[in-house]
């Protein structure tokens, strides 16, 4: 959806500037791969400081930061069981869904601003389409076991994500609308060129929508609890319910990495696109990875305050929440194509 | 289209989007009226929108000069954000809504449509107001065209909330935030009307409110409910 | 002159001032004379009016088409203010009934005054004011009544028509946008100075407000769709009040329309604003004249009356010919004329059957000499019938019709107000024609007390006056009561035979005032007209 020159490279790219100074340059290759285990080595960690933090806040010592890691490491050394009945799907839909996890940091802007080779795959739409796909491939696999709170769980999560799905939709278009063209790159490129860009209300309602969808795909108050197994309340919970061993650590370590991504859009597309490598070199791209990793870290924080000030959603209530995420999108999409805003 | 496409792309200056944003606040408070359960929540919620439309009319008064707009915005703060939720809540602890009789509560009566389903019955119709106003292609002299769109959709939404409300109080609140967006609408495009006829209009929604306490009294002492789901008796 | 308007509008207000405090018997006489006074006063104001336009204080302006409004509410004021000296008498308010009256007077001046004020507004922000001011103090007045149907009504007619007005704020809003095209920035909302310049303003806009002062002011006009208010408020007022509202107030509010019709048809052209007032007047004449049939209450049938009636209006002015223009002016002074006697007769004959139900009124024409048949004659008179005035009117306005080439809107109007007078006969017919109740026929009154109510005979009337309280009081209680011929008041019967002598005045030979005033009026609306 990009516009082209005569060249093939799109008009709005920041040509990497490679001049000679003290860091050796990186092959680009070589920087797309670090995307990739980035995302993938930092999930854990985030969550980890999500955990300490939230319970820093409750008075308790809480579990140190790097646990998640220690935990995986014991998962993939168990032995995986899986219930009567079910089929191939059963096993093969944690392995799809990291696969899936592992496409989408190719295609959003995790380290640098400008647009990497395989990046040109998929707009953030399709990054959209494949996020949906892992959620789609874990909800069936829990449809497969035949549990009951699985069930609960996936059911519950498609029919929420009805209202959740096109609110990710508008806040698509939202970056397409602003830019023209449909590559989160251009946003981010668009948002850091001036401070009208940020204070104008269409950007503030998309990314207060994106907020709001991330709280409910993480699986955050107020939609569920994340900490403690709650079985009537729990949504993104339940559905790796019956995974265990290997498939149960991909599952755990998928949504992690979901978190992560997530929170990668929304602060490197958004609100704060500061701190990415114009050039692929190694000291930018180095500060790149500390700086995604900090950002995370610190909208890990807010997401644990607001873990600690409101109390969880009656399941029924949980569609106005997601009525309202719902309508800051729609706003935000309103007053920019009939605005000008 | 594509000429507002061209339009999007070029971001509006900082002061613009600021005005939009607070715009918007008055919208997003709107449609919060729908999720409030407490009848002094909404009377807050209506002071909020208020003082959001004073500030708005303090930024249009100091970017364009316009010096009878302070003291619209203090006025308008004043009768607005301060006097009318006070008259509301005496009215209501009046009646033993608030801190009196259980009987008689504070919780605002039931819809008629559950709360997601009417937010969204009012983004539809608040999606309507914003295709009109564009297709009118009506440009405001003092503030971005999106903050005409938003007051217009504030009137459209403030409809539903009478409509989908089922009792006394949240009805006149409802109409409180009519005024609001119309007063809103005047900030935007008829940013220059002379302060006399401006204090006529603040001037008569105190009497209403006056009037609309009256008959929510008269309401009250009959019914000895707030609900207006019993108000059928005549049809045709 | 000036003295002149300054004493319509000061005289209502100070006399609603002194109703605060005055005994009640002073508040009755200062009420009445003030009523006749300003409709005097009034009448002085036609001759100037007929030849020009009379501005004061750059607030105050009156000219021809104000003048017609200003006389249908000041005959209606003088007319009820005599009628609610009886109508008092007969023992309202419930427990109450000084505290009743006082409110009512108060109110009833008030109410006047702001309908007085209305027309004489210079400026279309300070018109809506003051229809908006007429909007509260009727409510309260709906409301005076302490009764169940009562207080629902006065709340269903404050919220609608409070919310049409906000539709009608946004209009003036609006309107004063497209001023500002050519105005500047900052000027008054002065009425002669928008028309001035109505060629230059931007065309979408003026749209706009017409569309949404049609819509808003429409809600208090009664036109439908949004005219749902209007049969609960007319039917649980006191009879005066429901009288001063459908005639005037319903009145005033399409003044408010005219004023916007006159604007957007110097800036648009006439073609859209005559085809929206069309369609929203084809639609409440079709509703109206249905709703004419089956209805059980005799204030409602007249509410359902008024609709129609604000329907021909608006088709009326929808047609543009001057004739039509003409009808369209004769039709709003005898309607006002009309509709307040057929209230006042309706008032008189639920005073002495004691109930508001249709099917229950009977034997009017024997019980009433004089107010039964004056009734009868009303009722003909809201349904066309010749020598009243409203024949004339609608028969001007379909000859107007017939000019501008708008035959199928024509014969419809005619049709339906055929349709519709049949469904007011047939009501009125069977209250009026049908037996009295004789010495052995009950009568069904609900009782509140079960103390015997004296049977009287003649002016005395016997305390008739039972709110319907069915639950409180139980079953309905049906008395044998013996109901003797005779008038309750001759203060309720004065107003209406002035009403209908009125009535025939307009029909048979308008003065010669009247349409030199009717033609300026005209002239006024239709600048260069075909």
């Amino acid at each position: 959806m990009a516009s082209t020159t005569v060249t093939g490279q799109p008009e709005w790219e920041e040509r990497p500037v490679i001049s000679e100074s003290m860091s050796p340059a990186l092959p680009v290759p070589v920087v797309q791969l670090l995307q990739v285990v980035t995302v993938a080595a930092a999930a854990p960690g985030v969550s980890g400081v999500i955990s300490r933090v939230e319970a820093r806040m409750q008075g308790r010592t809480g579990p140190r930061v790097l646990q998640p890691y220690f935990d995986l490491a014991k998962l993939f050394r168990k032995e995986a069981l899986a219930p009567e009945g079910s089929s191939w799907v059963f096993l093969a839909a944690p392995l799809g869904a990291m696969v899936c996890y592992l496409t989408v940091p190719l295609l959003i802007p995790v380290l640098t601003t400008f647009g990497l080779p395989l990046g040109y795959m998929g707009d953030i739409l399709g990054g959209g389409f494949i996020l949906s796909l892992a959620s789609f491939l874990v909800a069936t696999a829990a449809l497969d076991t035949g549990s009951p709170y699985a069930q609960l769980g996936a059911s519950r999560a498609k029919t929420f994500g009805a209202i959740t799905e096109p609110v990710v939709l508008f806040v698509v278009f939202t970056v397409a609308l602003v830019t023209g063209t449909d590559l989160p790159y251009a946003l981010a490129a668009t948002v850091r060129s001036s401070a009208g860009q940020i204070i104008r209300p269409a950007h503030l309602l998309a990314a207060a929508a994106l907020f709001m969808v991330i709280l409910y795909e993480t699986g955050r108050i107020p939609v569920e609890t994340h900490t403690g197994t709650n079985e009537f309340g729990m949504i993104e919970e339940a559905r790796p319910f019956e995974h265990s061993g290997p498939y149960f650590a991909l599952l755990k370590w998928g949504s992690a990495m979901k978190q992560l991504i997530l929170f990668t859009i929304l602060l490197n597309v958004f609100v704060a696109p500061w701190g990415l490598a114009a050039t692929p070199r190694i000291g930018p791209v180095a500060l790149a990875i500390a700086a995604l990793i900090g950002k995370a870290a610190l909208l890990g924080v807010v997401v644990a305050v607001i873990d600690n000030s409101f109390a969880k959603l009656r399941l029924f209530k949980i569609t106005e929440f997601a009525a309202g995420a719902f309508l800051l999108a729609v706003l935000g999409v309103l007053t920019l194509y009939l605005g000008g805003g | 289209m594509s000429v507002i496409l061209a339009a999007t792309v070029a971001a509006p200056s900082a002061l613009s989007g600021g005005a939009n944003v607070i715009a918007v606040g008055v919208l997003l408070a709107e449609f919060g009226m729908f999720r409030q359960a407490l009848l002094r929540d909404q009377v807050r919620l209506y002071a909020a929108q208020s003082s959001l439309i004073s500030a708005l009319a303090i930024v249009v008064a100091a970017t364009r000069h316009l010096p009878d707009l302070y003291v619209l915005a203090f006025l308008s703060f004043a009768l607005k954000a301060v006097i009318v939720p006070v008259v509301l809540r005496r009215l209501l602890r009046g009646i033993g809504a608030i801190g009196g009789d259980p009987r008689w509560s504070d919780i605002a009566g039931s819809h008629a449509l559950s709360v997601a389903n009417a937010v969204l019955v009012a983004i539809a119709v608040a999606a309507f107001g914003f295709f009109t106003v564009a297709a009118l292609g009506i440009r405001s002299p003092v503030l971005p065209a999106t903050a005409l769109s938003v007051s217009v959709a504030v009137i459209l939404v403030a409809f539903v909330l009478m409509i989908v409300r089922r009792d006394v109080v949240s009805q006149a609140i409802g109409f409180l935030s009519l005024e609001n967006g119309v007063s809103l609408t005047a900030l935007v495009v008829a940013a220059g009307l002379p302060l006399i006829l401006e204090m006529a209009f603040l001037f008569d929604l105190l009497v209403a409110v006056v009037v609309f306490g009256l008959l929510i009294r008269v309401h009250h002492g009959r019914a000895e409910s707030m609900s207006t789901a019993d108000l059928t008796s005549l049809r045709g | 002159m000036h003295a002149v308007m300054i004493l319509i509008l000061a005289l209502p207000l100070a006399t609603a001032v002194i109703c605060l405090r005055a005994p009640l018997a002073a508040a009755r006489t200062l009420t009445a004379l003030t009523g006749v006074a300003s409709f005097g006063l009034v009448l002085a104001l036609v001759p100037t009016t007929a030849h020009g336009d009379i501005a004061y204080l750059r607030l105050l302006r009156v000219d021809a088409v104000s003048a017609v409004f200003l006389l249908a509410t000041g005959f209606l004021y003088g007319a009820i203010a005599v009628y609610s000296i009886g109508y008092l008498s007969g023992g309202h308010g419930g427990g109450a009934p000084t505290r009743y009256s006082r409110r009512f007077w108060v109110g009833l001046n008030l109410f006047a005054w702001a309908m007085l004020v209305a027309p004489m507004m210079s400026n279309l922000a300070l018109l809506w004011v003051a229809v908006e001011i007429t909007t509260v103090v009727s409510a309260l007045l709906v409301a005076i009544e302490d009764s169940d149907g009562a207080a629902e009504a006065a709340w269903k007619y404050v919220l609608l028509a409070s919310a049409g007005l906000g539709l009608a704020l946004l209009a003036t809003i609006f309107a004063y946008y497209a001023g500002t095209h050519v105005l500047g920035q900052s000027y008054d909302l002065g009425f002669t100075q928008l028309l001035a310049v109505a060629g230059r303003l931007p065309h979408a806009v003026v749209e706009l407000a017409f569309v949404l002062a049609v819509l808003g002011y429409g809600t208090k006009m009664g036109l439908v769709p949004v005219h749902t208010w209007l049969p609960d408020a007319h039917s649980e007022a006191p009879t005066p009040v429901s009288a001063l509202l459908s005639g005037s107030l319903l009145a005033i509010s399409f003044y408010a329309i005219l004023r916007y019709y006159q604007v957007a048809a110097a800036a648009l052209g006439s073609t859209f604003p005559r085809n929206v007032l069309l369609a929203f007047g084809i639609a409440s004449l079709l509703l109206a004249a249905l709703y004419l049939f089956g209805q059980r209450d005799i204030k409602r049938l007249l509410a359902y009356s008024s609709v129609e009636h604000m329907g021909i209006l608006a088709i009326g002015v929808s047609f543009g010919a001057p004739a039509a223009l003409a009808g369209v002016f004769l039709h709003v002074l005898a309607h006002a004329a009309a509709k307040g006697s057929a209230f006042m007769g309706a008032g008189v004959l639920v005073r002495k059957l004691g109930t508001k139900r249709i099917a229950s009124i009977r034997g009017g024409l024997d019980l009433l000499p004089w107010s039964g048949p004056l009734f009868l004659a009303a009722i003909f008179a809201l349904g066309a019938m010749p020598p009243f005035g409203l024949f004339r009117s609608e028969f001007e306005i379909v000859a107007g019709g017939l000019r501008s080439g708008r035959y199928a809107a024509a014969a419809f109007l005619i049709i339906a107000v055929t349709v519709a007078f049949f469904g007011l006969a047939a009501s009125a017919s069977r209250m009026l024609m049908l037996p009295s109740p004789s010495a052995a026929q009950t009568v069904p009154v609900p009782e509140p007390e079960s103390e015997p109510v004296p049977v009287a005979a003649g002016a005395a009337p016997p305390e008739r006056n039972a709110p319907p309280a069915p639950a409180a009081a139980g079953p309905t209680a049906e008395r044998v009561v013996r109901v003797v011929r005779g008038e309750p008041s001759a203060w309720m019967v004065a107003p209406v035979a002035a009403g209908m002598l009125a009535l025939l005045l307009l029909g048979l030979h308008p003065p010669a005032d009247l349409t030199d005033l009717f033609t300026r009026a005209v002239a006024l609306l239709n600048p260069g007209a075909r």
